[in-house]
């Protein structure tokens, strides 16, 4: 079954990515905070999406596809045009040098973001190995 | 001698140049040609054209008749992005070669208050001196209570002296008094001029200071365009991420992501890990002893860094640079030392990342057995050993036993002990921290930098890190591809010259067309962004014709042996830049004589610089 980024079946199929592989498992050990990743629309993409994760030492302890922000605080708020996380989605932008370069928009401690970069990168190896195809 | 305030130049905004002759007290006002500064606009372009004649391959740095050239660039003091910042220029006594550098906070502000954009020093003074410029008029004072004084010393006592509040002092300390190679001089909590030695040639001149105050407006050449455009540039540039992660962690911020790619060098460039790293980050800092940030004349970012020690004061907290040079490049991972030994090479008024690089050396050396105690007058050479590394630091500043050679940089400490291909070096200047195993577009940027193995020439590391600007023409490669990004370099050095002429940090990640409207209205210019690299492309062959000038060919244009060799372990090993490849496409590119290493006549000639070709070329 494919898993098309994005969409509500691909934020399950990423939740139980995190929750099952050792590897996000051990890296993401000290990680607490959970997010919101915003994409603006753009091409394909008709709507701003607003996807909820709770992470929390190495696992998802919930997602939730959000109407708007106002309704939750999370520590962070990750915001991209479409185009832009799909180049991040297709591994032809380091998520480290879309954040550092204002391709993603970071609100929250980008102290603890970049004390945290190996888990901020296995995090977007699990979003990419559970995408089979993205919108376009 | 006082600044007029018609000096008879209708479209560009330049003042004049306040010229010393500290051997004769003579001064005189210099006006800038109004062609050269529509051609290199200000800052470290306009001073290579000013000083083209006067930089001889026989001029002794140190002598009396060697310049030291200070200058502004036309946005300088303005309520611009990260304008607050001047340049130093001259022959370095570490390289021989081109020297400049540029330095925030606020004296070059206050020395556009003054009615002038520059100060141009020649001559030796018969006694320690410093010069007080109130309001456009100057007086030459006795320097005799503060020299010996180190920078922050010197600066309250001459304030004190001064007694007028808002006056700003750019000091040497006693490194530049002693003649150690890498000294600078510094203003305001620690901002340096750090690189190429330009504080030992004020020392050479007996000059120890130079203090500022004035009230004059500074001339806009379109005032009304000016005021909503450097809003809109500052307004982005607080939007900005880098912005953010700067503010909020300082330039260290990329400690730990530069850790992750392999790009942070430890143990003298030779180790590609180093498990201490996650503890000198600016994130760390931010967590344990970060008190407060400061920032340059009207900067919105705030880069700076004020931290709390043990000791309970507040005081100035290192940059990335500082905290590699004395933190990972040593295998040190104690924050607090790292700011410690930071404090005493401003204080003393050396360059962290040269003080740094050449202790690395010294350390490198002892490991290896090329010195022994009996050369270190005892010291044992341990890595790590912070207390070592502060011993070596003064005896650096005071010349004395080991530190006599170490005063000299890495490539004359390495001649010394018969190792010069050890130092980690390009022409005499230290390697800054960004490694190009890990950034292969760094090593053509260390290796053709007109003034030694410099970053700020361009940096580059950001543009393979993802910044890559398709509004000044840049494309994005691999952080290790390379010949392909040759011509990415050089149009990236040209853009980086730009900024080095305004003078603005090049920490100001605003878009090529906002820092073009800029421009255009505060110089009376027309140009689109095409005009603005061109001029910083002139600019930057013109400096390569002096360093020309001065002995520099091709063969000077070559990486150190360290950074040739592959990591073994870490985010980059294994990889080393072809750099052969990309040098022979980047003379291609650049039009550069592969033979002699010169700009070649056509190249020149295009670029307005008809007198330099037939100088260079006959």
């Amino acid at each position: 079954m494919s898993t098309i980024f994005p969409s509500l079946e691909w934020l399950e199929a990423l939740s139980r990515k995190l929750n099952s592989d050792a590897k996000y498992a051990q890296i993401a050990r000290n990680w607490e905070g959970d997010m919101c990743v915003v994409i603006e629309p753009g091409g394909p993409l008709l709507e701003k999406q607003l996807y909820y994760l709770d992470l929390w030492h190495g696992q998802c302890r919930r997602t939730e596809i959000l109407k708007d922000l106002p309704s939750i605080r999370p520590k962070f708020v990750l915001s991209a045009t479409y185009d832009n996380i799909s180049h991040i989605m297709k591994g032809e932008l380091d998520p480290m040098q879309a954040m550092m370069t204002r391709k993603l928009q970071v609100k929250g401690s980008m102290a603890y973001m970049m004390r945290n970069v190996p888990t901020v990168l296995d995090f977007v190896r699990c979003a990419r190995e559970v995408t089979t195809e993205i919108l376009s | 001698m006082c600044a007029g305030s018609d000096y008879g130049n209708p479209f560009l905004t330049m003042q004049p140049i306040l010229k010393v002759n500290l051997t004769s007290g003579e001064t005189t006002d210099y006006i800038i040609p109004i062609e050269w500064e529509r051609d290199y606009l200000g800052g470290a372009s306009l001073a290579a054209r000013l000083l083209y004649t006067d930089l001889t391959q026989s001029l002794d740095p140190l002598a009396p008749e060697s310049p030291l050239l200070f200058l502004n660039g036309p946005l300088s003091g303005t309520s611009g992005p990260t304008v607050g910042r001047f340049v130093v220029c001259g022959k370095s006594p570490a390289t021989r070669l081109w020297a400049e550098s540029n330095c925030g906070g606020f004296w070059g502000t206050e020395l556009r208050f003054c009615g002038y954009d520059g100060i141009w020093i020649t001559g030796k003074a018969e006694k320690p001196i410093y010069l007080w410029i109130n309001e456009g008029r100057l007086e030459i004072r006795e320097a005799a209570a503060v020299w010996g004084k180190d920078t922050y010393e010197s600066q309250s006592i001459i304030k004190g002296e001064i007694g007028i509040p808002g006056a700003h002092v750019l000091t040497i300390g006693p490194a530049g008094e002693n003649g150690v190679l890498f000294a600078g001089l510094y203003c305001d909590h620690g901002r340096a001029a750090g690189r190429t030695g330009l504080g030992a040639i004020a020392g050479s001149k007996n000059l120890k200071a130079i203090a500022v105050k004035g009230t004059k407006k500074i001339p806009l050449s379109r005032p009304e365009l000016y005021a909503p455009l450097r809003s809109i540039a500052n307004h982005a540039l607080r939007e900005d991420n880098l912005s953010h992660v700067f503010h909020e962690l300082g330039t260290a911020s990329v400690v730990d992501y530069a850790d992750y790619l392999g790009a942070m060098p430890k143990k003298y460039f030779h180790s590609g890990i180093f498990e201490g790293a996650g503890k000198v980050s600016g994130s760390t800092m931010a967590e344990t002893i970060l008190a407060g940030v400061s920032a340059c004349h009207a900067c919105v970012i705030a880069c700076g860094r004020v931290v709390r020690l043990y000791d309970g004061d507040k005081r100035k907290g290192p940059e990335y640079e500082t905290i590699v040079s004395f933190g990972p490049n040593l295998l040190n991972d104690d924050l607090a030392a790292i700011t410690r030994l930071g404090e005493i090479c401003d204080r003393y008024g050396m360059d962290t990342i040269s003080a740094g690089g050449t202790i690395g050396l010294a350390f490198h050396l002892f490991e290896k057995k090329v010195i022994t105690e009996k050369d270190t007058g005892g010291l044992f050479l341990r890595w790590g050993d912070v207390k070592v590394v502060e011993q070596l630091l003064q005896l650096t500043a005071h010349c004395e036993g080991i530190g006599e050679f170490l005063a000299q940089g890495a490539r004359r400490f390495g001649q010394h002990f018969g190792s010069e291909d050890e130092a980690v070096q390009v022409n005499g200047l230290e390697v800054a921290y960004h490694d190009p195993r890990a950034f292969s577009g760094m090593a053509l940027v260390y290796a053709t930098s007109p003034r030694g193995a410099c970053h700020n020439q361009s940096e580059y590391f950001e543009v393979d890190m993802g910044q890559a600007d398709s509004s000044i023409g840049l494309k994005f490669y691999d952080r290790q591809a390379g010949a392909e990004k040759s011509a990415n370099v050089a149009r990236h050095q040209d853009w980086t010259t730009v900024f080095n002429a305004l003078v603005m940090c090049i920490f100001a990640n605003i878009p090529a067309e906002t820092v073009t409207e800029l421009v255009n209205a505060a110089c009376g210019l027309d140009w689109d962004v095409d005009d603005l690299i061109r001029s910083g492309e002139r600019a930057w062959n013109l400096k390569r014709a002096i360093n020309n000038r001065l002995g520099l060919t091709q063969v000077n244009d070559k990486l150190p042996k360290a950074l040739l060799e592959p990591y073994k372990d870490g985010g980059s090993a294994g990889y080393v830049p072809p750099i052969a490849e990309m040098l022979a496409v980047y003379y291609k590119v650049r039009g550069w004589d592969p033979i002699t290493g010169r700009p070649s006549r056509e190249k020149l000639q295009t670029l307005g610089l008809e007198d330099v070709a037939t100088d260079i070329w006959g």
